[in-house]
């Protein structure tokens, strides 16, 4: 974009002539449903980075005379010091929930930029190379897509330990073939058009056309979409957790957390429950954004919603 | 004509993808550590007889040649025999190896074809609710672009793509099998125990068919053969139904394909949460035992269906739309 933007006077404010990236995010900011999603997601941000850092608590410590509290307003012997209650070993469930929520977000986004970072490299070599070299990379792809993700990412997770890089690798690597394919269909027809045979002419490196001129036009469209995948793997992250292949406890994840509420569903229903509205509001908050990101995206290449 | 080529392209391209799978699987199942050997013998069984079942079943072998032997046996319809399952009865743990019992380990093909049937009901009986879920929605949103269908669309699917399936199926159990008592939940003793893992499954597949039948129904809308029919005399009704939905059907059916493997994905959990007898519950205990020729057979089997589905959601698109082209 910088490219682009360096040309252009600031004054130039016209939807033709502004980034196409600037037009997006202008769009999607229009839209009621992602301020909504925005503020609400700003706001378990600031929760999940400050209240573990300011409590008094430990998510980890147990107290196990003050086992099963319920959450505020629900049943008997119910505590401000415990909004959302405490777990079967008397630990807070809010604390739990937002440390909880940290990992979810920390392995949820780095997942995505990995994945975006493999597919994008793959696909502009497809997309741009051809021949044999799109054949070869684009077979891999679709051996790649064809093997449920989750199959793999338990394969590998459950006979190695599960560590947070780990499972960053493992879910970032078996969800690029998404993005090679989106990133190779946009740069095929990219590849055609004037201003790249222009730079050629003008003698640029195959490299610097790729990386200087395509990938900038090609990659924000892409990017935006990605925060839908951030919520996709927050979902992936809670499953392996919850299927025992996630961060390891003592660490709490959503996953974890009502993996083993779970046996406690009839006693003390809010253990396997309340972490999973959190989850959902965040997810939420994510997909709105996402959902008036894309329609945004769609308005400006379609002209039309 | 033109369809034998097609399949003979299809289908050789469908034998390349699985032999890729195949090798990937079999290769990264070898790579990264955890021995099964040491599993099977149960952690008591000393380092030299570990070693010698090892090498007695060729786990010890360079990797090409496991494979090649592994391929040949594909070849003529033998998937080999599960590491850990006996041929009856439940999966034993390893407390203790005893190599008398090696012949009668369950073969890794019956096994699949036992609960493949399974999954396959849950998934067709999930399908049936995602379409009518998703099919009210995501028609009137596209019929009325920015208008409050189209808005109910946006936050509906948000809303359904942001419950974890395997919460929300906890959440169900809790709600309806145990509060209110209407379905069965847990195990399978009929097909009544289906239906609420299929509701999870719905839940989880009906955003992707509501996005999709919005953008579509929205862009055949805005067609000239569209306004053309109005002319022509049609009703709103039927123009809806003859012509809209039935252009709005082809990039559904691409998004089964595509989506097949989100599909699974989200079999494998919620077999696992509601104890389904299926292939997915197949799969957890196969990684978690490490059973490498299971996880193998199922990792074959799924990326055939995976092929097959895909030339069958091919050819279904050029019968509803003979203009496409593949």
């Amino acid at each position: 974009m910088a490219i682009l933007d360096a040309d252009i006077p600031a004054a130039a404010d016209d939807g033709a002539r502004r980034s196409i990236a600037r037009r997006i995010a202008a769009g999607a900011w229009a839209s009621t449903e992602f301020k909504v999603g925005l503020f609400v997601f700003t706001a378990l941000l600031l929760a999940a980075l400050i209240y573990p850092e300011v409590s008094s608590l430990d998510p980890t410590r147990m107290n196990v005379r003050g086992r099963n509290t319920p959450p505020v307003f629900v049943g008997e012997g119910w505590s401000w010091a415990h909004p959302l209650g405490t777990d079967q070993l008397g630990r807070d469930m809010l604390l739990r929930s937002l440390v909880g929520l940290r990992y979810s977000l920390l392995i949820g986004v780095s997942t995505v930029i990995l994945m975006l970072f493999v597919g994008s490299i793959v696909g502009l070599f497809a997309g741009y190379r051809g021949g044999l070299t799109d054949t070869v990379l684009m077979r891999i792809t679709d051996a790649q897509l064809s093997i449920p993700m989750i199959i793999l990412a338990i394969a590998i997770l459950g006979v190695s330990r599960p560590t947070i890089p780990a499972i960053i690798l493992v879910l970032g690597l078996s969800g690029w073939p998404v993005y090679a394919r989106v990133m190779r269909s946009v740069v095929m027809a990219e590849r055609k058009k004037e201003y790249v045979r222009g730079a050629r002419v003008l003698g640029a490196s195959d490299g610097r056309i790729m990386f200087r001129l395509i990938l900038p036009l090609a990659l924000p469209p892409i990017a935006f979409v990605a925060v839908l995948d951030v919520a996709r793997m927050m979902i992936f992250e809670s499953v392996l957790g919850f299927l025992g292949l996630g961060v390891q406890p003592p660490t709490p994840t959503f996953g974890n957390i009502i993996a083993d509420g779970r046996k406690f569903l009839i006693n003390a229903w809010w253990i396997a429950t309340l972490p999973g509205v959190f989850l959902f509001v965040t997810l939420g908050s994510l997909n709105l954004m996402g959902a008036a990101l894309e329609r945004s995206r769609n308005r400006v290449y379609g002209g039309l919603s | 004509m033109f369809i034998v080529g097609f399949l003979a392209r299809r289908l050789a391209q469908g034998a390349v993808i699985v032999f890729l799978v195949s090798f990937l699987i079999f290769t990264l199942l070898r790579v990264i550590p955890g021995d099964p050997v040491r599993l099977m013998a149960g952690g008591m069984a000393p380092d030299e007889l570990i070693e010698q079942i090892a090498a007695d079943m060729g786990l010890r072998d360079p990797i090409p040649v496991q494979f090649a032997r592994y391929m040949g046996g594909v070849m003529r319809g033998d998937l080999g025999q599960s590491f850990v399952r006996p041929a009856s009865g439940a999966a034993v743990g390893g407390a203790q190896f005893d190599d008398a019992t090696r012949a009668e380990r369950a073969r890794v093909l019956s096994l699949i074809a036992e609960t493949a049937p399974m999954t396959v009901q849950l998934a067709l009986l999930s399908m049936v609710f995602a379409l009518l879920i998703a099919t009210p929605i995501g028609v009137a949103g596209g019929l009325y672009p920015g208008r409050w269908p189209d808005k109910l669309a946006l936050y509906l699917g948000s809303l359904f793509v942001s419950l974890p399936n395997f919460w929300l199926g906890i959440v169900l159990v809790l709600l309806l099998s145990v509060n209110l008592r209407l379905l069965p939940a847990i195990g399978y003793q009929g097909f009544a125990w289906t239906i609420l893992p299929a509701i999870v499954l719905a839940i989880e597949i009906a955003p992707f068919l509501i996005r999709t039948l919005t953008v579509s129904v929205a862009q055949i809308m805005r067609e000239n053969f569209i306004a053309a029919a109005t002319v022509r005399g049609l009703g709103r009704g039927r123009i809806v139904v003859a012509h809209a939905l039935k252009n709005a059907a082809v990039p559904l059916l691409n998004l089964l394909g595509v989506q097949f493997s989100m599909l699974l994905g989200g079999v494998l959990v919620i077999e696992f949460i509601f104890d389904y007898p299926g292939l997915g519950l197949l799969t957890i205990n196969a990684v978690l035992q490490r059973d490498f020729p299971l996880i193998q057979g199922i990792a074959i089997v799924t990326s055939a269906a995976f092929v097959l589905i895909n030339i069958a959601v091919d050819l279904a698109a050029t019968a509803i739309d003979p203009r496409l082209d593949y």
